[in-house]
């Protein structure tokens, strides 16, 4: 039995928009799956429907062994959610979130304390438990909140976006704290993100998504292992004869995968030592001058790149990303 | 499980009200305002009331009406923090928790109705604070049950409006446009005696002047048996009827994205 299992799952929106489309995807116990996408790639709305707030178009879901629609009830049992937005009571303390969140979930009233201290202990908030949550850092109530989603040991827990909008050093706490629970609980872990890193570092299996599909799942080790071992980015003064220059640097053989952004072009390959001549080779020989060139190791980034053509910057402010993250908001209501 | 279900969202609106007092003062000034200007500047209209057979100054025969309409707007407001809950994720997180949805919005009309009462029981205590007069003190506690019970239907209101409605200016516009029409249409401010048959007739229709008649007969010590029976079941019908109507309206709404 999977913790999770999606067969064919869509959204579809009454203006007709795909939030997700035909999603599959299956997450073993004990996994930690990472959904990877950008801003308004449907990330939210398939933990909305795995978590029974919302109902699936097409397709089904089954959360630790229970239909989300039909037994949505049960689900509810299984599972804790972590949401993108801080939900923690501003005027209540810390101990008195926890508080609520035992009784919200039916833990025993005589296990109600000592799970509420043990947690406390493990996300290091325990001096400030009985300060009320207005006092605490951004950092602080995503603690507390995490906390809340593992208080009544779930099945399987769901985390979206994380480490959204937290300061670096906050984001590598919360990294450790997530690795811990992790192995303290055995639970699965379902969680998205659009930061590369977190889910090379976190997950055991990512599926990337872009509106609404799914472009590829498997390990974030074995995604960036078929790109080759390296990727080679260079910048030529001109795109006037970019595409003869490319199909001449196809034909090398260890060569996986190119893509163009401008003027930028980045090449995906094995012995990335032995292509980078061959391409200075080759644009002496069609009359492109290089300005710069670099080899490196590929990352999450890169193979985001080559899967959606498509690059995801690390970062989360933008105008129009707020905008993008407006709008799906409201076509969710 | 929806009576401890119910006591958790309770507990955690009355945490919340607690920790957020400095509202309460501010709610208070606008009955104590009735209560001072207008109770004063229909002073003179005592001899008509007594004509109708209220013994009273105008002050001590309009104080249960305002008694009432504390507990009108108190609780018709109070349930805009569904809104809240819905928008900052409080809500999703009760959603996808294993209790149910009804004992949500239950939990926030307890809640509600006991702030209720404890706002009119403030405004009791202004209206003797300045002289008037309580026939009998033992039947405070009583009177505020009834206002808890009243108060339980109009919070019924409140959160069937908050639910259905999709933002604070919706919200705001409708449980104005409610709430006043129906603290006029009572005898709160005046005697039905005297207002025109028409009015008298719609006011007959509306579960405050129920409630009014019900404090002000408790409070001036000339309750009879048989309106207490009658006042108390049109209460409770409407009381039944609110619950009944917010938690089925509750839990279709929420099942609804917001």
């Amino acid at each position: 039995m999977y913790s999770i299992e999606t067969k064919s799952l869509s959204k579809i929106y009454e203006n007709g928009l795909r939030a997700v489309d035909d999603v599959s995807i299956k997450v073993d116990n004990g996994e930690i799956f990472g959904f990877l996408g950008p801003n308004g790639a449907g990330k939210s709305t398939t933990i909305m429907i795995l978590t029974t707030l919302l109902k699936p178009t097409l397709g089904t879901a089954h959360v630790a062994g229970y239909d989300v629609v039909l037994q949505a009830k049960k689900v509810r049992e299984m599972i804790g959610y972590v949401q993108q937005d801080s939900t923690v009571d501003e005027y209540l303390t810390g101990r008195e979130n926890l508080e609520l969140q035992a009784r919200l979930n039916h833990i025993q009233k005589d296990l109600v304390k000592s799970r509420i201290d043990e947690i406390l202990n493990l996300v290091e908030l325990s001096d400030r438990q009985h300060d009320s949550v207005n006092a605490y850092s951004g950092g602080m109530r995503k603690r507390l909140d995490i906390a809340g989603g593992l208080l009544h040991r779930p099945k399987v827990l769901f985390l979206d976006e994380p480490t959204l909008g937290l300061d670096i050093q906050t984001r590598y706490k919360i990294w450790e704290y997530i690795k811990k629970i992790h192995k303290e609980y055995d639970m699965s872990i379902f969680l998205t993100t659009h930061y590369m890193e977190e889910a090379d570092r976190l997950c055991d299996n990512i599926s990337i998504i872009d509106r609404g599909k799914i472009k590829v799942t498997n390990s974030p080790a074995s995604l960036k292992n078929a790109l080759g071992n390296d990727v080679i980015v260079f910048e030529i003064d001109s795109d006037t004869k970019l595409e003869s220059l490319i199909s001449e640097i196809q034909k090398i053989q260890l060569v996986k995968d190119i893509k163009t952004n401008g003027e930028e072009v980045t090449v995906f390959s094995t012995n990335g030592n032995q292509v980078m001549p061959k391409i200075f080779e080759l644009s002496l020989k069609v009359g492109i001058k290089i300005e710069s060139i670099s080899l490196t190791k590929p990352t999450l980034d890169d193979v985001f790149l080559s899967y959606t053509g498509k690059e995801l910057r690390d970062e989360n402010g933008g105008y129009n990303n707020k905008k993008e993250r407006e709008k799906m908001r409201r076509l969710r209501a | 499980m929806i009576i401890s279900d119910t006591y958790t969202i309770f507990w955690r609106e009355m945490k919340r009200y607690r920790k957020s007092r400095s509202g309460v003062l501010i709610r208070l000034i606008q009955p104590a305002i009735w209560i001072i200007v207008i109770g004063n500047t229909f002073a003179g209209t005592q001899p008509l009331i007594k004509s109708v057979g209220y013994d009273l100054s105008y002050i001590e025969f309009m104080t249960p009406g305002v008694i009432i309409l504390t507990a009108i707007f108190t609780s018709i407001f109070g349930g805009v923090n569904t809104l809240w809950d819905r928008r900052y994720g409080f809500m999703n997180k009760a959603l996808t928790s294993p209790i149910s949805r009804s004992s949500i919005a239950l939990g926030k009309m307890l809640a509600i109705s006991l702030v209720s009462a404890l706002q009119a029981s403030l405004i009791l205590g202004i209206a003797l604070a300045i002289g008037v007069n309580f026939v009998n003190p033992l039947m405070f506690i009583p009177i505020m049950l009834i206002v808890i019970l009243f108060s339980l239907g109009f919070s019924g209101i409140s959160v069937v409006v908050a639910a259905t409605a999709k933002s604070q200016e919706t919200f705001w516009g409708i449980v104005n446009f409610l709430g006043m029409p129906l603290f006029m249409l009572s005898p709160a401010l005046f005697p039905l005696e005297l207002v025109p048959d028409w009015l008298a007739v719609v006011a007959k229709l509306n579960p405050v002047t129920y409630s009014v008649l019900l404090i002000r007969g408790m409070m001036t010590g000339t309750t009879q048996a048989v309106s207490v029976v009658l006042d108390l079941a049109v209460i409770s019908g409407f009381v039944i009827i609110m619950v009944a109507l917010a938690s089925y309206v509750f839990t279709r709404e929420v099942n609804k994205p917001f």
